[in-house]
């Protein structure tokens, strides 16, 4: 309801609350120098300093650019197949106890299988591709999203449910009307957990594909820097595709506080 | 109402799957237009009877006349709003269910909130009312359907004296004005006589009918009303029939 507000007391605010986390960084940070400055001065085949990760990711920008954008892509693909159909598979599960019952303990097992051991069957059925890439990355993201996504169709207030069937809408109507908006804020709760391990998933798949016919994603780039003992490089690399999986996060939490601010806790100030 | 057919409840009783009598014979019959309250202990079956009234619950024994088509509408004590659409789109929310258009349900929901004060809050959120506020726009979204029968389960229950008050009265201008059949359940033997035309006293589990008292005071009833000794002789008289319930006997 409110426009954005850029007075004063509003960056204000933007500053007091990001002074915390740039002070950890910091920290970090100069604990990082000081040790390759002591310690592991001159192994930096083993733990690079600060400037030297920075000089890595300078010289290789353009392979690492293109690396990240490829694992994002595939990522963002695995990200949004695991919203939609892990909004429908708990859709359906909510439908009747016995669906759940049936179909509820292969959601678990999905989670449950070691993503890593079942890579390779993927890619022996799917090919050395981006596809299984994307296939990887939407098995490890989707559980969360079924579990919680049912958990919030499940929980919608008794009274609003009696509310509604005194008028006899459909089942659809009921959905679309009342369970689904009710559990939004369980969806985002789900799609908050799924976005680092979309690109966890998209990371693990690269793994296994190796580098094909393309230059690859992140996952190719890291073991090919593996590969030439550019721990440096390897360094930048892990950030990078950290800070991916962070970015998924804070869109997902921008997404949910623009859906819910009006009217749940968890997105009011 | 379907112009003077009465609701008739004949010998209803409610047994619960898990084997819990809820209710056990009920008599009842509810004239068009009448403000009925239904009274009695905590657990004596009173909330099933209003979901039986309401046909969101069939009854287990007996038999239960309603004339077909009635629109009903329920008010439950929380408010039951939903928190994620406007004050407006609640109000509109169960012509919206009915199949209402449009164009006909977003001038009615106007209508409603105007009549019980919300004028102005149209696209406010919920969670920005008082609990008295919420509880007229529950009121509202139920007026806007223009039920020929009004559920109440303690719609007042939670909000602060003051303001109970100050809805009781306007309820029963409400009421007045539209003239649905009324069903209240509350557990406050003052608003019970305050507002109705009859008020039934139920006994513990299984809830049976103790007594049907009449109130005899016209409408519209004045708030000093309260104060006169005949509506404090007669809550006086739905007191006793309350507590003139036989206690389950603990063995000696």
């Amino acid at each position: 309801m409110t426009p954005p507000n850029f007075s004063a007391t509003a960056v204000l605010k933007a500053l007091r609350d990001a002074v915390p986390v740039m002070a950890v960084a910091l920290i970090l940070l100069g604990l990082w120098y000081l040790l390759t400055a002591t310690l592991y001065k001159d192994k930096g085949f083993l733990v690079p300093a600060p400037q030297q990760v920075l000089v890595a990711l300078a010289d290789n920008s353009a392979t690492l650019l293109a690396a990240t954008l490829t694992t994002l892509g595939e990522a963002a693909c695995g990200y949004l197949l695991a919203i939609v159909l892990g909004i429908a598979a708990a859709a359906l599960m909510a439908q009747s106890r016995l669906l759940e019952r049936s179909l509820y303990p292969y959601a678990v097992l999905l989670q449950t299988v070691p993503v890593i051991a079942i890579a390779p069957l993927i890619v022996l059925w799917s090919g050395y591709n981006e596809r299984s890439v994307v296939i990887i990355s939407l098995i490890m993201s989707l559980f969360p999203i079924i579990n919680n996504t049912l958990l919030g169709l499940r929980s919608t207030s008794h009274n609003l449910v009696e509310l509604f069937a005194l008028h006899n809408p459909s089942r659809w109507v009921v959905f679309r009307k009342l369970r689904l908006p009710a559990a939004l804020p369980n969806i985002i709760a789900g799609m908050r957990i799924s976005a680092g391990l979309s690109v966890v998933g998209a990371i693990v798949g690269e793994f296994i594909i190796g580098s094909g016919n393309s230059q690859g994603g992140l996952g190719v780039q890291i073991v090919f820097a593996q590969g030439r003992m550019n721990t440096a490089l390897l360094f930048g690399e892990v950030i990078a595709a950290t800070l991916l999986g962070f970015m998924f996060f804070l869109l997902v939490s921008r997404l949910g506080h623009l859906l819910l601010r009006h009217w749940h806790e968890s997105a009011k100030a | 109402m379907s112009k003077a057919t009465a609701l008739t409840l004949s010998a209803v009783s409610k047994r619960y799957d898990s084997g819990l009598q809820a209710l056990g014979e009920i008599d009842l019959s509810l004239q068009p237009g009448e403000f009925v309250s239904i009274v009695g202990p905590s657990g004596c079956g009173k909330s099933t009877l209003l979901r039986i009234i309401a046909g969101l619950m069939a009854p287990s024994g007996g038999s239960y006349q309603r004339p077909q088509g009635i629109e009903t509408a329920f008010v439950f004590q929380d408010a039951a709003l939903l928190p994620w659409r406007t004050i407006l789109d609640n109000a509109q929310l169960l012509m919206e269910l009915e199949g209402y258009p449009r164009s006909e349900y977003q001038a009615r929901a106007r209508t409603a909130l105007q009549r019980v004060g919300l004028a102005g809050f149209e696209s406010a959120y919920p969670h920005q009312l008082s609990g008295g506020m919420r509880m007229r726009l529950s009121l509202a979204r139920a007026l806007a359907l223009q039920p020929q029968l009004l559920l109440l389960d303690e719609p007042l229950a939670a909000v602060d004296e003051l303001t109970r008050d100050v809805l009781q009265e306007e309820l029963s201008q409400l009421w007045q004005a539209a003239g649905f059949t009324a069903v209240l359940v509350t557990h406050n033997v003052h608003e019970a006589v305050y507002l109705s035309n009859r008020v039934v006293v139920m006994s513990p589990r299984p809830g049976r009918i103790l007594d049907v008292i009449d109130v005899p005071f016209a409408f519209p009833r004045a708030p000093e009303l309260r104060a006169e000794a005949g509506f404090a002789e007669l809550t006086g008289r739905v007191s006793a029939a309350l507590r003139a319930i036989p206690q389950v006997s603990s063995p000696t």
